[in-house]
C-alpha cells in the first residue's frame, strides 16, 4: 500500500493567558496539545482520529492542512512537508471542519468557482466537476441561493463539495456529521466510502464510535496529545466493541475520571 | 494561472457590489446626506437672515425725531413711552413683547445741539438700549439700532471717512478664486480627512477582524494562494470601496459648501467651486488615492490584531485621534512648508499639499514626495500585514 501521509513525532503547544490559566484552573503556563503523535495513512482508506475532547484531535488535523506550524517534528503529504513546503501541500489537501466557515453572501455556485480559482483549477475541468458534485449533494437546486439563506445541512454539503473542488488526494475532516441531521449525516458517510473506492485517502477525527465503525480502515486514539493507539479497525476490536477499548484505554491513562 | 491577488479582488468587490444595503450605506447616503444637511443649513441661515429684515418694535424715551425718522425706515415700529414707564418695558422686552427699549437723556437733542471737539467726554450723554440676547428678534434689532445710533453719531463730529465711497471702486483686492482658495484651504482637508477616515473604517475591520470573526479568513488560508496575495487583494478592494465612499462624501461636501456659506455671509456668488480646474482635481484624486491606500493598510493591520469587528472598533480610535489632530493644527495655519520633509510624515503630508491645491499654490514635487511616502509606507505596511497572517497566534489565537 501507497504510503500518502507520514505524520512524524509531531508536538504542538500553545502559550496560555493568565485568563487561560484561570478558565483551564492550570498553574503550567504552555499546555501541550500534541504530544509526539506519529501515525501513517495509506492510499485509498480512511484514517479515525479517535478521542475526548481536547484530546489534541483538532489541533493535529490544523497543522497536517498547514493553518498552524508544529513545534517540532514533522507530516509529509504525498512526500511533502507540512513545515517546509506548506503551499504544495495545499493544493494536495482538503480540509474541512467547523472552524472553516463559508460567507453567507455568497451562492454556492460562486464558491465554488472562487475555490477552483484560488487552486488554479482550469474552467473545463471546474465546470464539469461543479456538474457532478452538486448533482451528487442535490445542490444543484440551490446554486443561486446565498449560503445565509441555506439549512444547515445544505450548508454543510456545500462546505464539503467546495473543500473537493480541486479535486485533492487527502481530504481531511475534523467532526464531519457534527451537528447534521440524520439524513444529511448518512450523505456525508455514504460520500466517505465513495472517496474510499475512488482511491482517495481521509481521516477524519471525530469521538463518535459508531462512525468509526461504519466508515474506517484504521484508528488512532488520541488522549492529552499522545497516541495511545494506532491500528486497524479490525485489529481493536478483535475481542471487544470499539467503546470497550477506548474506555479501558482511558482509565489506564486517567484513572476513574470519567 | 489566475492571479491569487486578482481573484481575492474580484470576490472582494462582487461581495461590495453585490450587497444593496452596504453600496448605498457606504457609498450613496454619505454623499447625499452630507450635500442635504449642509444645504438645509445653508438655506436655513439664509431664512435667518431675510427673517432679519422684518420689523421690531421698539419703545423709546426721548428719541429725537430725526433718529426715529431712520429707524422706521429700517422697518422699526417706534412706541414713545415716558421715563417713569422705562421699568414696564424693560420687562416687556425681558418676556419677548417687543425688541428693544432705547432710553435717551432729558436734555439730548439740547446737548447735541451744542456739541463741538472741545466738549470734554465726561459731559457726553449716554444712550441706553435694552434688549434679550435670548430672543433672536431682540439680538437682530439691537445691532441695528446701534449702528443707526453710531452713523448719527459720526455725523455729529464726523472727521474722516473708511472706505466710504462705493461707486465702481472694489476695496478687497481679492479675486473670486483667493476668497474660494482660502476658505475651501482652511476647511476642506479637515472635512476630506474627517470623511475618508470614516469611509476606510466603516469597511476594513469588517473585511478582516469581521472575516476572523466568522470564521471564514480559514478557508482562505488554506488554499495555495500566498497570503501576501491575499492581503493585496484584500487591501486594494478596500481602497476602490473607501474611495468610493471617501469621493461621494467630497462631492456632497464640495457641491453643498457654496450654499452653506450663502447662508453664512448672506451674500451669493462670492465662494465658487468652479474656480477648480482639472489640474486641481487630478492632485487631489491622485493624494486622496495614496492616503486612503495608507488609512486602509494601517485600519487593516489593526482589525487583523483584533478578535471581532467590536474590538476593532475601540482599537482604531486613536487613529482616529491621530487624524482629527492633525487635519485640526493645519487648519489655521498659514505658511506653506516648503522642507522636503515635512512631506514625509504620513497623514500631514496629505493635508498640507491639500491646502496647497485648495489655495491654488501646488507645488509637483509635494505631491509627488506625498504620494511616494503614502505608497512607501503602505507597501511596509502590506509586509507587516503578511507577517500577522502568518502568525498563527494572530490568526488563530
Amino acid at each position: 500500500m501507497k504510503e500518502i501521509l507520514k505524520v512524524d513525532s509531531v508536538t504542538k503547544t500553545f502559550r496560555l493567558t493568565s485568563k487561560q490559566q484561570r478558565q483551564r484552573k492550570l498553574d503550567q503556563k504552555v499546555l501541550t496539545a500534541v504530544d509526539n503523535l506519529s501515525f501513517t495513512a495509506y492510499e485509498g482508506e480512511i484514517f479515525g482520529l479517535l478521542g475526548p475532547n481536547g484530546a489534541g484531535k483538532t489541533t493535529t488535523l490544523r497543522m497536517l492542512s498547514t493553518l498552524i506550524k508544529p513545534d517540532s517534528g514533522d507530516a509529509l503529504i504525498n512526500g511533502l512537508s507540512i513545515v517546509k513546503q506548506p503551499a504544495e501541500v495545499r493544493r494536495n489537501i482538503g480540509f474541512l471542519t467547523s472552524d472553516v466557515k463559508l460567507e453567507d453572501f455568497f451562492t454556492p455556485d460562486y464558491l465554488f468557482d472562487f475555490f477552483s480559482d484560488m487552486h488554479s483549477v482550469p474552467d473545463d475541468v471546474r465546470k464539469e466537476r461543479k456538474e457532478t458534485l452538486f448533482k451528487r449533494f442535490g445542490i444543484d437546486k440551490f446554486s443561486q441561493v446565498k449560503v445565509a439563506d441555506l439549512s444547515t445541512g445544505m450548508k454543510q454539503k456545500t462546505s464539503l463539495v467546495v473543500s473537493l473542488a480541486h479535486d485533492p488526494d487527502i481530504i481531511i475532516f475534523d467532526e464531519p456529521t457534527n451537528g447534521l441531521d440524520v439524513i444529511t449525516a448518512k450523505v456525508v458517510t455514504d460520500f466517505l466510502g465513495e472517496l474510499r473506492q475512488s482511491g482517495k485517502t481521509v481521516i477524519i477525527s471525530t469521538h463518535i464510535f459508531s462512525l468509526i465503525e461504519k466508515v474506517c480502515d484504521r484508528v488512532g486514539i488520541i488522549i492529552d496529545g499522545k497516541m495511545i493507539k494506532c491500528s486497524s479497525l479490525d485489529e481493536i476490536t478483535a475481542e471487544k466493541s470499539l467503546e470497550d477499548v477506548f474506555f479501558e484505554l482511558y482509565r489506564e491513562r486517567k484513572g476513574d475520571e470519567i | 494561472m489566475k492571479n491569487g491577488a486578482l481573484i481575492v479582488f474580484k470576490k472582494e468587490l462582487a461581495r461590495f457590489f453585490g450587497d444593496r444595503r452596504l453600496l448605498i450605506t457606504s457609498v450613496i447616503m454619505p454623499g447625499l446626506l452630507i450635500y442635504l444637511i449642509y444645504s438645509f443649513i445653508g438655506s436655513s441661515m439664509n431664512t435667518l437672515v431675510e427673517d432679519s429684515t422684518a420689523s421690531y418694535k421698539a419703545a423709546a424715551v426721548n428719541m429725537p425725531a430725526v433718529i426715529a425718522a431712520q429707524l422706521e425706515q429700517m422697518n422699526f415700529e417706534i412706541e414713545t413711552i415716558t421715563p417713569d414707564q422705562t421699568e414696564q418695558y424693560k420687562e416687556k422686552v425681558r418676556s419677548k413683547d417687543i425688541s428693544l427699549c432705547v432710553v435717551f437723556p432729558d436734555d439730548f437733542e439740547s446737548v447735541m445741539a451744542n456739541y463741538n471737539s472741545k466738549t470734554p467726554s465726561s459731559d457726553v450723554p449716554n444712550v441706553s438700549v435694552f434688549y434679550n440676547s435670548s430672543d433672536i428678534n431682540s439680538s437682530n434689532a439691537y445691532p441695528l439700532m446701534i449702528t443707526t445710533l453710531d452713523s448719527v453719531e459720526k455725523e455729529l463730529s464726523n472727521v474722516f471717512d473708511v472706505n466710504a465711497l462705493t461707486d465702481d471702486i472694489s476695496y478687497d483686492v481679492a479675486t473670486e478664486e483667493d476668497t474660494t482658495g482660502t476658505l475651501m484651504a482652511m476647511i476642506l482637508p479637515v472635512v476630506i480627512m474627517t470623511l475618508l477616515y470614516s469611509s476606510c473604517v466603516a469597511l476594513a475591520p469588517e473585511s478582516i477582524a469581521g472575516e476572523k470573526e466568522r470564521g471564514t479568513i480559514a478557508s482562505l488560508l488554506i488554499t495555495p494562494v500566498p497570503r501576501s496575495q491575499i492581503i493585496l487583494g484584500k487591501v486594494c478592494a478596500l481602497s476602490v470601496m473607501s474611495l468610493l465612499g471617501g469621493m461621494s462624501s467630497f462631492l456632497g461636501t464640495f457641491l453643498s459648501i457654496p450654499k452653506l456659506m450663502q447662508g453664512m455671509d448672506g451674500e451669493s456668488g462670492s465662494i465658487k467651486t468652479d474656480v477648480y480646474g482639472a489640474k486641481e482635481y487630478i492632485c487631489l484624486i491622485v493624494l486622496i488615492l495614496s492616503t486612503v491606500l495608507l488609512l486602509i493598510t494601517v485600519i487593516s493591520i489593526i482589525s487583523t490584531l483584533a478578535k471581532s469587528v467590536k474590538e476593532a472598533g475601540t482599537m482604531v480610535m486613536p487613529l482616529m485621534m491621530v487624524v482629527m489632530l492633525v487635519s485640526f493644527l493645519t487648519m489655521y495655519q498659514t505658511e506653506v512648508k516648503t522642507e522636503f520633509f515635512w512631506y514625509c510624515i504620513p497623514l500631514y503630508n496629505t493635508v498640507e499639499c491639500m491646502k496647497n491645491v485648495f489655495s491654488f499654490s501646488i507645488v509637483s514635487q509635494n505631491i509627488a514626495v506625498t504620494c511616494a511616502a503614502n505608497i512607501l509606507y503602505s507597501g511596509a505596511g502590506i509586509f507587516v500585514l503578511t507577517k500577522l497572517f502568518n502568525n498563527e497566534r494572530v490568526m488563530f489565537g
